[in-house]
């Protein structure tokens, strides 16, 4: 077995990258630093993503078989980047206004993204381990990052604490499946798994393994944010700075979500019946509480952690469809719920009184008069994470649900529609703040030109999506066809 | 690539004038979206050229929807048929946006006129361009959008507000059935795509489907819906009542949207959809039956109203009705004929009431008018050309296709097609009366206005002349031009309409006896006579006759009653309706119980679910563990049992 | 025989100690308790023939992260006892949650079973042909878990960046070498002759000219204000 690193080379791109950045930032000037350190990291990850579109899309492993790439992976790592890029670029001007621009904000942003990466590339649980710490330790710092500010140093040590928990019953559960099978390759495992299930009824499967799965999927859930891993996530998306915020709720989520799908329907693709039950819990239960506890929320960033909770359970419903069509689904959910939610949070940072960032949704009022532009923005965003035709996010729904009626679980789509009623009232909630109640004080009228560029761009792109949805949707289709097979 | 040209340059000019409007000016707006609308009518015009005989082709655009197997994409189907819309459309909508520079100089909001008149034009396009049922529907509900903006124009007044609100209103129900007919081409065809469509209709033919217990013609049924849905638009009798309220949009709007273009639609599908239609002699009978009823009635309003644009506007609903019993019969080419001279002659009339109007300071009341003609000479002749187009005075384009359309009724064995021969050329001594009417109350006797306005009455400047006069040259030439469109052997339009086999009405209608050959041609002498005698000879005759036949003529005059019929059947009746439901259902039980109760219990669980957030890392620990627990045992015990 | 014993005594010995640990009123013999802890883990890694993992644990997490908690324990003033009422008040819930996971877990070991194919897919710690454990280990750290072992790394380096990132500040009082300051400065490199063989205290010490003193600054008077 030949030593072949051209799979890798998007990931070794950016390791190089993030490593040359690192001198680059530390020799530049203090003054420029952060602004050459950004620039060069929104090209590396571009010119990543172009490496993974040229790539070959066809399975291929590396490193001792812990790495494959894929389409599906190749969907996803092309997501994150881009997510990430607009995160490194939406923060450029909320860091400086604070006085905490530095260069490391990129650069963790960059290690973070490279440890997402091989997170959706993973193929033994090992990978999977090492490429979830990777990503994690620097969003455990990029929480904190605001360092003197006591509300961002508490959500850094919070995630830092519960994550250390969450990666111990994931190691845990690793440990199981590992005593069982003896391996941590996903390929054998799903051999031995297979050939488990040919030879014994379902209820006689080993009860290890399947309860080591449990714990690998709360793991898996704490990095979701699905409930009931959740409890971190409003702390940290409130206290943590605004795009920090931002890339949590995106690149983390969809990597998580990601990796999730690919534990669960190769290693694990035999045993469907075994975890479609608790995948269907943690949907409902995501679902719920992202649709109740959001309607409490003052605080616009609180509400987004919680309708990312929200999110994750109908992207879930997808994941329990066990099907290539739920992959499918999940993955043109993510797509989408990652425009979206940049672009909610491009918003956020839009609204300043008086140099300051606002963050209470009754700061809102008044938005559409004077900024007309970023209130329908918002609007538009608001209605496409309620599921309203035509935007992107009612196709998101569309298709999860679509794709559970046909698994069977009519219930559980109906259940998702329901929910989703009652999230659209927190959603229009904050339309008829932004339209209908009257303004306290002005906002300010300086803005930040990539803010307003990323802001408009995924706007338009939520609102005609209709228009052109074929290449996400047979992007999305090839990529689950790669994973399902 | 010319095709996607033609249909996107306007979407451009409407992107541009709208958008940047602010930024370059009405001057810019209105160079932008003019110039972007002659390419298009150029494209067009070498389209038509040489699409004509040609098969259909499909210019792929986008790939849009893919949901199992619905399938659509975005994609342009040119044919002849498609190809003579195009060019009607671009070609009419070319030189209204002309006119409208001249007519709409003095609007505050020129960019935002020019804009929507570019859309419409975009959607129209995309309509008559579409490849499947769901493109159409996008056209068919963008046209309804532009039109509904371009009525309600000036929205400071509140009767241009009502008019607007009511032709979007009327037009839902007629897509009501259009939308459960594209839903039932899918549920049957299994897809929305037009050649999967017309290949699979002859092998539906006399299946069965069962509604509502009983079983009905599957083709009936489908023809039967998107029949509805052309009616609304087309403005056919029971959904018309929208059609002459528009006329509170500006008179460019009424000219492009409500007389050569939009309406044209149903006629349009039903031509479209001829393979369908063609296998469903119920619903052709229906439409015969409509279109005749609907081309007497308009005409018998017709004669009795005095707005210059409601009179236009009730001749271009009996006029469509031409066009849909010529479809009815099985003539669809007839009515694709009629169609299209008369998108020229309608134009026409329409922008010469304007230049009328133009002159008249804004009056639109026939009564306050009379005696200019000297004043406003190219108006006039302008006026005269339109005429003679409509009422078919031999030569003229009118001449021809209403010829065309009533041989094909006579020569045709659909069960209604006698029925609307005789309603046809009674139909037509009307229009002859009514525009006979039209131009004498206008143009000749005593001058009614007051003195103020006939000192300002004036001549039209070129800007708005000149389209008048391309548009005559259409009115007067068209009919010759397009002979082809009535060859028995249908070769102009190489399969695009369709025939049946046992259908030869095409060639059955250049065999009539002679005396149904020239009853259009008396029909036509006997209404401008009459109308001579009524207005010239003996004005005081009208008056006199009013009142000889007071019911009829305040039936006539109050448009059959159908406004007050809909207001007291349906807009009070679903108003009571909704009162009683609104007091008694919704506030006595569903609030106090639903709502309200919900809305409490939801808030309810929305505080405990926030309450849960302590913020102590060890409750969210501890939550975590809990967490897991449950989750293994809920395992342990429901999965394992 | 033997080897089981010993197995039995330093796992009991171990979960009494991680007992303690949670348990001990004072922090110090919480830290003691691990470290202790960590011995009988080693003990084990030595009976199953891992004797080089043993030794990293001991000089590793006893050497170094266990004395390292020491220092913190002992010189941050953490006031345990009122952090021990929230431990005692969730006490009994924690303990039914704990129950029903271990007995679950019991459950689970008592219906455990191997995959066929586990034993041989298994690495096994001890080579047949006498190499040494560090060894063996070393050849697989270096080829098939490079990747790991490479982000394992990664991971050390992000955590270095993580901890300057949020600890290291620039206090403006603070003198530090600024060495294009230093070079740049006027007349600070000059040649001299020194005269052969005298000392310090016929040549002194060179210093470089001191920058001109800045001028007070030219109030303006003309506005004529108040004095």
């Amino acid at each position: 077995m030949g030593f072949d690193l051209t799979p890798v080379l998007p990931e070794l791109f950016l390791l190089v990258a993030g490593l040359v950045l690192l001198v680059v930032g530390v020799l530049t000037r203090e003054g420029e630093a952060a602004r050459v350190v950004a620039t060069l990291s929104v090209l590396a990850l571009v010119i990543g993503s172009i490496i993974i579109a040229a790539s070959d899309k066809s399975p291929q492993l590396a490193l001792g078989g812990h790495y494959v790439a894929d389409g599906f992976s190749a969907f996803l790592k092309i997501l994150l980047f881009v997510g990430a890029a607009l995160a490194i670029l939406l923060a450029q001007g909320f860091l400086h206004d604070r006085r905490i621009a530095r260069f490391e904000y990129s650069l963790l942003v960059l290690f973070s993204t490279l440890g997402m990466s091989m997170m959706v590339s993973a193929n033994s649980f090992l990978a999977l381990y090492m490429g979830l710490e990777l990503s994690a330790l620097p969003l455990y710092v990029l929480a904190a990052f605001d360092r003197d500010n006591l509300r961002s140093t508490e959500a850094g040590l919070k995630y830092f604490v519960l994550g250390a928990l969450a990666s111990g019953m994931l190691l845990y559960g690793c440990s199981l499946v590992y005593g069982f099978a003896g391996t941590l390759s996903f390929d054998v495992l799903a051999d031995a798994f297979g050939a488990a299930t040919a030879e014994r009824p379902p209820a006689l499967l080993p009860l290890g393994a399947v309860v080591g799965l449990v714990f690998i999927i709360a793991g898996l859930a704490f990095k979701l944010a699905a409930v009931p891993f959740h409890m971190w996530t409003p702390d940290v998306y409130e206290g943590s700075p605004t795009p920090v915020t931002a890339f949590l709720a995106t690149a983390s989520k969809v990597a998580a979500a990601g990796l999730a799908v690919r534990v669960l329907m190769h290693p694990f693709g035999e045993w469907t019946a075994q975890w479609q039950q608790v995948v269907v819990l943690i949907s409902i239960a995501s679902m719920l509480l992202g649709a109740f506890a959001a309607i409490g929320q003052a605080n616009i960033k609180r509400l987004m952690a919680y309708s990312g909770i929200g999110h994750i359970g109908y992207a879930l419903v997808g994941v329990a469809a066990g099907s290539e069509r739920g992959v499918y689904a999940v993955l043109v959910y993510l797509a989408i719920y990652l425009v979206m939610t940049l672009g909610t949070f491009g918003c956020i940072l839009l609204m300043r009184r008086q140099g300051q960032y606002v963050e209470q949704i009754s700061d809102l009022a008044g938005l559409s008069r004077q900024r007309p532009m970023a209130a329908a923005a918002l609007g538009v965003f608001m209605f496409s994470q309620a599921g309203i035709p035509p935007l992107a996010g009612f196709f998101g729904k569309l298709l999860v649900f679509l794709a559970a009626v046909e698994a069977g679980l009519t219930w559980l789509a109906v259940l998702g529609v329901l929910s989703s009623c009652v999230a659209a009232f927190y959603y229009l909630r904050i339309v008829k703040v932004m339209y209908f109640d009257e303004a306290a004080e002005p906002f300010d009228t300086a803005v930040h030109p990539a803010v307003t560029g990323i802001t408009a761009i995924t706007a338009l792109a939520t609102l005609f999506f209709i228009v052109w949805p074929g290449p996400l949707l047979r992007a999305a289709g090839a990529a689950a066809a790669a994973l399902v097979r | 690539m010319l095709h996607t040209v033609l249909v996107f340059a306007p979407l451009v000019g409407a992107i541009v004038a709208g958008l940047f409007g602010r930024a370059i000016g009405d001057r810019g707006a209105q160079i932008v979206t003019c110039g972007l609308m002659v390419l298009s009518a150029l494209l067009a015009t070498v389209g038509l050229f040489a699409n004509v005989g040609e098969p259909a082709r499909t210019v792929p655009l986008l790939e849009w929807i893919y949901v199992g197997s619905f399938q659509a994409d975005w994609a342009l189907r040119v044919d002849p048929l498609s190809s003579v819309m195009m060019f009607v459309v671009s070609f009419c909508s070319c030189w209204i946006h002309i006119y409208s520079v001249g007519y709409m100089a003095h609007d505050k909001s020129i960019p935002r006129f020019m804009a929507y008149l570019s859309l419409f034009t975009f959607f129209m396009l995309m309509l008559v361009t579409s490849d499947n049922l769901l493109q159409l529907f996008f056209g068919w509900e963008g046209v309804g959008l532009a039109s509904y903006l371009l009525i309600g124009f000036w929205y400071t007044r509140p009767s241009a507000c009502a008019a607007a609100i009511k032709a979007f209103i009327v037009n839902r129900v007629g897509d009501f059935g259009f939308v459960l007919g594209i839903a039932g081409v899918f549920l049957v065809f299994d897809t929305i795509q037009y050649d999967t469509i017309f290949r699979g209709a002859a092998g539906m033919a006399n299946s069965t489907i069962v509604l509502f217990g009983t079983s009905w013609d599957t083709l009936d049924v489908l023809a039967f819906l998107l029949f509805i849905g052309a009616m609304g638009k087309s403005a056919q009798l029971g959904l018309h009542t929208w059609l002459p309220d528009a006329m509170e949009g500006p008179t460019p709007v009424s000219a492009l949207i409500h007389a050569a273009t939009m309406v044209t639609a149903g006629v349009f599908l039903v031509a479209r959809m001829s393979p369908l239609f063609e296998y469903a002699p119920d619903a052709l009978a229906f439409v015969t039956f409509i279109g005749a009823s609907t081309a007497l009635f308009a005409a018998t309003i017709g004669l009795t109203q005095f707005d210059i644009k409601r009179v236009i506007a009730y001749s271009t609903c009996s006029q469509l009705g031409y066009m849909f019993f010529a479809c009815g019969v099985g003539a669809y080419a007839a009515g694709i004929f009629h169609l299209y001279t008369h998108a020229f002659f309608k134009a026409l009339l329409f922008l010469g009431a304007g230049s009328v109007i133009h002159a008249m300071s804004d009056e639109q009341d026939m009564r306050r008018m009379g005696g200019i003609w000297r004043l406003v000479p190219v108006t006039y002749a302008m006026m005269w050309i339109g005429t003679l187009a409509l009422i078919g005075f031999p030569g003229f384009a009118g001449f021809f296709s209403k010829d065309a359309v009533l041989e094909a009724a006579w020569a045709s064995h659909n069960a209604f097609a006698h029925y609307a021969f005789w309603l046809g050329v009674t139909a037509a001594v009307l229009t002859a009366f009514y525009s006979g009417r039209l131009i004498w109350m206008t143009f000749h006797g005593e001058p009614r206005a007051d003195h103020e306005t006939m000192h300002h009455v004036h001549e039209s400047p070129p800007v708005m002349t000149i389209p008048l006069g391309v548009l005559a040259v259409g009115a007067i030439f068209a009919g010759w031009l397009g002979l082809g469109m009535l060859d028995a052997e249908g070769q102009f339009w190489a399969g695009s309409i369709f025939t049946g086999p046992d259908n030869h009405v095409m060639h059955d209608m250049h065999e009539v006896p002679f005396w149904v050959k020239a009853a259009p041609f008396v029909a036509m002498a006997l209404g401008l006579g009459l109308s001579y005698v009524f207005y010239i000879l003996a004005p005081d005759l009208p008056a006199r006759v009013a009142s000889a036949f007071r019911p009829l003529h305040s039936l006539f005059y109050n448009k059959w009653y159908f406004d007050e019929l809909y207001d007291l059947v349906f807009v009070r009746g679903a108003k009571a309706l909704g009162v009683a439901f609104w007091r008694g259902g919704d506030q006595g039980v569903i609030d106090r119980f639903g709502p309200d109760g919900v809305a409490l219990s939801t808030l309810a669980a929305a505080r405990r679910a926030v309450r849960i957030q302590t913020g102590y890392v060890y409750h969210y620990a501890f939550a975590m563990l809990i967490g897991v627990a449950a989750l293994v045992t809920w395992y342990l015990v429901f999965v394992r049992g | 025989m033997i080897a089981g014993l010993a197995f039995y005594l330093f796992a009991g010995i171990l979960i009494a100690s991680a007992v303690m640990v949670v348990t001990s009123r004072n922090p110090v013999h919480g830290v003691l308790f691990l470290i202790l802890a960590f011995f009988n883990a080693a003990a084990l890694f030595l009976i199953a023939g891992a004797e080089f993992l043993a030794m990293i644990l001991v000089i590793v997490y006893v050497g170094a992260v266990a004395v390292l908690f020491l220092f913190v324990v002992m010189m941050l003033d953490i006031d345990f006892a009122r952090l021990r009422e929230g431990f005692r008040r969730n006490a009994p819930l924690g303990l039914v949650i704990g129950g029903i996971l271990l007995i679950e877990l019991l459950l689970v070991a008592a219906a455990w079973r191997f995959a066929p194919e586990a034993a041989a897919l298994r690495l096994q710690p001890v080579q047949p042909d006498g190499v040494t454990n560090t060894e063996a280990l070393g050849r697989v750290l270096y080829t098939d878990y490079v990747y790991a072992f490479q982000i394992a790394g990664l991971i050390l380096l992000v955590a270095m960046i993580g901890a300057i990132v949020l600890t290291l500040r620039d206090r403006p009082t603070a003198k530090r070498q600024d060495v294009a300051a230093q070079i740049a400065r006027s007349g600070s490199v000059v040649t001299r002759r020194v005269p052969i063989g005298a000392g310090l205290a016929e040549t002194g010490i060179a210093r470089p000219p001191l920058p001109e003193a800045p001028k007070p600054k030219q109030v303006e008077h003309q506005g004529g204000g108040h004095h």
